[in-house]
């Protein structure tokens, strides 16, 4: 059975009565990159808050390596490094006072060595001595996850990590990433930018206005991108709809106007379809593939709860 | 907690701000040394002038009446004691010179604690450093407390500055005089008899519990807001308000007992270096006692607001 490090269990926030993060219940293994995606405002940051402590929780319990945040508060703390929105550092003080500070209050101490080697990690070692003023944001990115790493915990929590960031620090920033996963440290990160997300993550659970609608892990949403949207144009949608309908029972179909419609199906069924309708002498004028990216699959499930159906909560 | 208070010292002084501060006091000290020497008067006919002075006083008690004749009389009883102890009032040492214009420099420390208690926390908010500062494993209160603490030292070094350069200034400028030397300070209720560092260093004693209170609102401002120029705004603004106030209560004062229980009027202890009652029949141990609950008040508030509010920046 796979290690969990972080177990959030029914985290619900309430102000004055309205929820905006309700009964969100998830967990990260050891070594794995976690990612919580939604769009702005559903609750995500509220949510990595109450994990480390910034903001009340209402109800929910939130446990890092068997410490509890009720009652083992400073054992809990001394799992967890984070970056919560963009790393926000002493302006005045040099990047190596900076850290010395974040240093001072670990539990465990740290020695000068580790400020070092955290500072090479980062590739921040020729410029520890400078205020922290002169930094570019990229720099000051690269300062935000040392501080992180410097005692070196074993949940890492980045809130929105590459804002700000231009493609380069991006890059950067998946690659150490992964390398800290490889090494057993446990990753939870937020995001609104899928495309960053399918690139980042193991796994990743998206949060809309408050409540967790759907965690599945990177290969399993991509597997089912196997099934694709195609467009049909032809003489009469309804009457080519009412065809496939009677051959395959069930299929997903939606009638975009009198001659255009689309169907999710798999790569052979494309060829299956065609010959049904002319087999049935309708007229076929075009088939295309409409390109189905995660953001599509994001777009569905969000759009689909909306509407209030059940969402199947795969790997929960 | 030594670590935690370790931090919040380098975070003060790593600040240019402080240290200019303390510049500011130095500046303000000699400014004051140099003004009090050209206008005090050599006069070596002390005891004459201090006679027409109080003839002239004199005669002026026979168009007054009530306090401003109150006041006069015990300003021709304190000449009278000059005349008959031999003390001339105006002889200047840097003893008298830090008894009688550095506690008015006094002020500044109080604005300039002020300033750094305000923004202590309320910094921390407008930078956004609050969030990486209260992930760490250590309590809310801890490191409330830890910034406290820091305060204080700063105040102490503020205070310590300001005592030193007066020294040096008076020194330099009036030269070493007696510690002892006798004067008479003048109060309310009469004329006191004392020693002139002895009465210094008393002010300065008295001074420290209403900076203390005043910087203690000025820290739970910092707390309250999350912006550090409205919490330095507000913390200023309440200094001046307390001055201001101060003469109106006292006139209240007369009228309803429980204005005796107002804050602004305590605030100011160092008048208990010259004499024993305020407000009719407030005497030090009362003023001190109003102190401490209006003190515990703030802290409570300071405290278990920050321990409960929701960082959300």
């Amino acid at each position: 059975m796979p290690q969990t490090t972080l177990e959030v269990k029914s985290l619900t926030k309430a102000i004055h009565g309205k929820k905006i993060v309700d009964d969100v219940s998830f967990g990260v293994q050891k070594g794995e990159i976690f990612g919580l995606l939604g769009p702005n405002g559903a609750g995500k940051t509220t949510i990595i808050r109450m994990i480390v402590s910034l903001i009340n929780r209402t109800q929910g319990e939130v446990i890092v390596n068997g410490s509890s945040l009720d009652g083992q508060y400073k054992e809990m703390m001394s799992e967890i490094g984070a970056i919560v929105e963009n790393p926000e550092f002493y302006k005045y003080m040099s990047g190596y006072k900076n850290l010395l500070h974040y240093a001072r209050m670990s539990v465990k101490k740290i020695p000068r060595e580790r400020i070092d080697e955290v500072a090479r990690l980062v590739k921040l070692e020729g410029a520890m001595n400078q205020k922290v003023k002169t930094y570019s944001l990229g720099m000051r990115q690269r300062l935000g996850v040392a501080q992180a790493l410097l005692h070196s915990p074993s949940l890492l929590i980045l809130d929105e990590p590459t804002n700000g960031l231009d493609p380069q620090g991006i890059r950067e920033l998946r690659d150490y990433l992964r390398q800290l996963a490889d090494g057993g440290v446990s990753v939870l990160v937020s995001s609104h930018l899928l495309s960053e997300m399918q690139l980042m993550c193991d796994r990743f659970a998206i949060i809309e206005k408050g409540k967790l609608i759907h965690i599945s892990s990177m290969k399993e949403s991509l597997a089912e991108e196997d099934l694709m949207n195609v467009a049909f144009e032809v003489s009469d949608a309804k009457a080519a709809a009412e065809v496939i309908e009677s051959s395959r029972p069930g299929t997903e179909m939606e009638i975009l106007d009198d001659t255009h419609f689309t169907i999710r199906i798999e790569r052979e069924g494309i060829n299956l379809v065609n010959r049904l309708l002319i087999q049935n002498d309708m007229d076929v004028y075009g088939i295309g593939r409409v390109a189905a990216t995660l953001e599509d699959r994001f777009l569905e499930i969000t759009s689909r709860s909306e509407e209030g159906k059940k969402i199947d909560l795969i790997n929960l | 907690m030594i670590s935690l208070i370790c931090n919040e010292l380098m975070k003060i002084f790593q600040k240019k701000s402080s240290w200019i501060y303390m510049i500011i006091i130095v500046l303000a000290v000699a400014a004051s040394a140099i003004i009090y020497q050209k206008v005090t008067p050599d006069d070596k006919n002390w005891k004459e002038n201090l006679t027409a002075e109080n003839a002239g006083l004199k005669q002026d008690l026979e168009n007054q009446n009530g306090k401003t004749k109150e006041l006069t009389e015990t300003q021709i009883k304190q000449n009278e004691m000059y005349i008959k102890d031999d003390i001339n009032p105006n002889a200047v040492t840097n003893w008298t010179y830090m008894n009688t214009v550095l506690t008015g420099v006094l002020a500044l420390v109080t604005l300039l604690s002020v300033i750094v208690s305000s923004a202590s926390v309320s910094a921390e908010f407008s930078d956004g450093t609050i969030k990486q500062l209260l992930i760490r494993p250590h309590p809310r209160w801890a490191v409330l407390l830890s910034k406290y603490i820091a305060l204080l030292i700063y105040y102490v070094l503020l205070l310590a500055v300001l005592i030193a350069a007066g020294f040096i200034m008076g020194t330099l400028l009036f030269g070493y005089g007696d510690f002892g030397a006798k004067i008479f300070d003048l109060g309310l209720n009469g004329v006191k008899e004392t020693t002139v560092g002895a009465q210094f260093f008393l002010k300065i004693l008295y001074y420290i519990p209403g900076l203390i209170v005043i910087t203690a609102i000025a820290f739970m401002l910092s707390t309250l807001f999350k912006s550090q120029a409205l919490a330095v705004g507000i913390g200023i603004f309440v200094l001046f308000l307390s001055s201001t106030l101060g003469g109106l209560i006292v006139m209240l004062a007369d009228k309803y007992a429980w204005a005796k229980y107002i804050l602004f009027p305590h605030l100011d202890l160092t008048i208990y270096a010259v004499q024993d009652k305020i407000l009719g029949n407030i005497t030090l141990p009362i003023s001190l006692g109003v102190l401490l609950v209006y003190y515990l008040i703030f802290m409570a508030i300071t405290f278990v607001f920050f321990q409960k509010r929701d960082i959300s920046i």
